[in-house]
């Protein structure tokens, strides 16, 4: 039997000031869990510790940005010596860009650089300052990613790149780290969101495309759904999985 | 038979040996070399007069309907991820991300209707892959990015596709199972090119969006 949601955990989550990433810090608050929201939008990141309080967890937030590396690296200092070490990293961050939609020939240099400053430089930066702290736990990282990184998307297209960079990294991370006992491991997730919302009111056309995939019929629950998901990883119960990519998409995308 | 003939490739790539060996063998009638890589600056890309000038020296070309873009980087060195150093991860992924995203659109863009753009990309499978994860992060995403662009240029009839290998990092002792074929991990004149040419060719005309892994079936 597991005992991922009885064993109280110390877990950081960027982008948790909302959508998905305040889905899992939700869905692990739940289980009794210590959880950072680790966000550039303090009051907000507040406003979801309090939450994580509210449902049974430990909520505390820090303003991270994680294409800096300074912040980074004393965030993950910070926690680490007021939560007395950490057991998991969720890299939930994108970019501004991700849900801007539009042909490739328009994509500019510097929406180009943040893309990759968040989603790629962010999940190495975490790696390089963060697995000492996990190893010292036996921990785990998870890395949000998207079924656009196996798919290539025709209007999203710097957004699915850097997304497929999550996966492989991933990938490789898990063989590396393997040895010293910290599993990795990425989840695709299809939830509903505001931003999945604006669009669907945008191009209802999108709506039919979208809804038309899923075996499920739906789109995922940031906590219900794609929260536990995460939490599931991060946890004992998942002690024996890393390198994967995990589809939490209602059967949306088939993975090759 | 498809038209393979060599005649007609335009070739992008960067000015290495292995590179030109690679372009001699296609048989390459016109060859780009990109711009070498810069100087780090640190956080924040300061690449865009460079990148700018390079986009336009693609576009200025005369279009043609088989166009091989190589990634190979010049330096493949085995590092554990951890340990990769902030000015090491701006040289092995930003900038080669930045310059081939940038590459990648124009190339297809400029390729005429119905032709074909093979990418070719040093892609470590994931046993052989510890140690480079800036070089694989780099290539999965030109994979990824390979998928959109045939997404977008197929309705001109414009093919995009993928040819891995392993040249530059093939282990002297492959863990697990031993390859498929002898030769591991090919050659770039024989194996590499015959992949490239084949997805040129009329004979994958059907063919878009994928990877074809030349390398001996490990």
């Amino acid at each position: 039997m597991g005992t991922d949601a009885t064993t109280p955990m110390t877990v950081l989550v960027t982008g948790a000031s909302g959508g998905v990433g305040r889905g899992i810090a939700l869905a692990c608050g739940a289980a009794g869990w210590e959880v950072w929201i680790a966000a550039r939008r303090g009051p907000e990141a507040a406003a979801v510790a309090d939450e994580v309080s509210a449902v049974g967890g430990r909520g505390r937030w820090i303003e991270c940005d994680v294409s800096r590396e300074a912040s980074v690296q004393g965030v993950l200092e910070e926690v680490a010596a007021t939560s007395d070490g950490l057991d998991g990293i969720v890299h939930n961050a994108t970019s501004g860009f991700s849900s801007q939609a539009g042909p490739i020939a328009d994509i500019t240099l510097p929406q180009l650089e943040d893309h990759v400053a968040v989603a790629s430089r962010g999940l190495y930066l975490l790696a390089r300052h963060g697995h000492a702290l996990l190893a010292a736990r036996r921990g785990s990282m998870v890395v949000m990613t998207s079924e656009a990184g196996f798919e290539g998307k025709r209007l999203l297209a710097a957004y699915a790149m850097v997304k497929a960079q999550q996966r492989s990294l991933v990938s490789v991370l898990a063989r590396e780290w393997g040895p010293t006992g910290v599993r990795v491991n990425a989840v695709a997730p299809l939830a509903a969101s505001p931003a999945m919302e604006r669009a669907f009111v945008a191009d209802p056309a999108m709506e039919q495309r979208v809804m038309g995939r899923i075996p499920l019929g739906r789109l995922g629950d940031a906590t219900d759904d794609i929260g536990v998901a995460v939490r599931f990883l991060l946890g004992d119960d998942a002690h024996f999985v890393t390198g994967q990519t995990l589809m939490v998409d209602g059967g949306s995308c088939p993975a090759p | 038979m498809g038209d393979s003939s060599a005649t007609g490739v335009t070739f992008i790539g960067p000015a290495t040996p292995s590179a030109d060996v690679l372009a001699g063998a296609l048989g390459a009638s016109v060859i780009q070399h990109c711009p070498a890589d810069p100087d780090d600056g640190g956080w924040g890309w300061d690449w865009e007069p460079l990148l700018r000038g390079w986009q336009h020296d693609l576009e200025a070309t005369t279009p043609t309907g088989q166009v091989v873009v190589c990634t190979w980087p010049t330096v493949v060195s085995a590092v554990p991820f951890t340990d990769l150093g902030p000015e090491a991860w701006r040289a092995q992924v930003e900038w080669p991300t930045a310059l081939w995203f940038t590459t990648l659109v124009a190339a297809a863009g400029h390729c005429t209707d119905g032709g074909s753009v093979v990418v070719v990309v040093e892609r470590p499978v994931t046993l052989d892959a510890p140690g480079h994860a800036a070089l694989v992060a780099v290539s999965d995403g030109l994979v990824n990015l390979v998928r959109s662009l045939a997404a977008i240029e197929g309705a001109r009839g414009v093919r995009v596709n993928v040819v891995a290998t392993e040249v530059h990092t093939a282990p002297a002792v492959p863990r697990g199972a031993p390859p498929a074929l002898d030769g591991f991990p090919g050659r770039i004149g024989h194996e590499v090119a015959g992949a490239v040419r084949l997805l040129l060719s009329s004979d994958a005309g059907g063919v878009t969006g994928t990877v074809l892994a030349a390398d001996c079936g490990r």
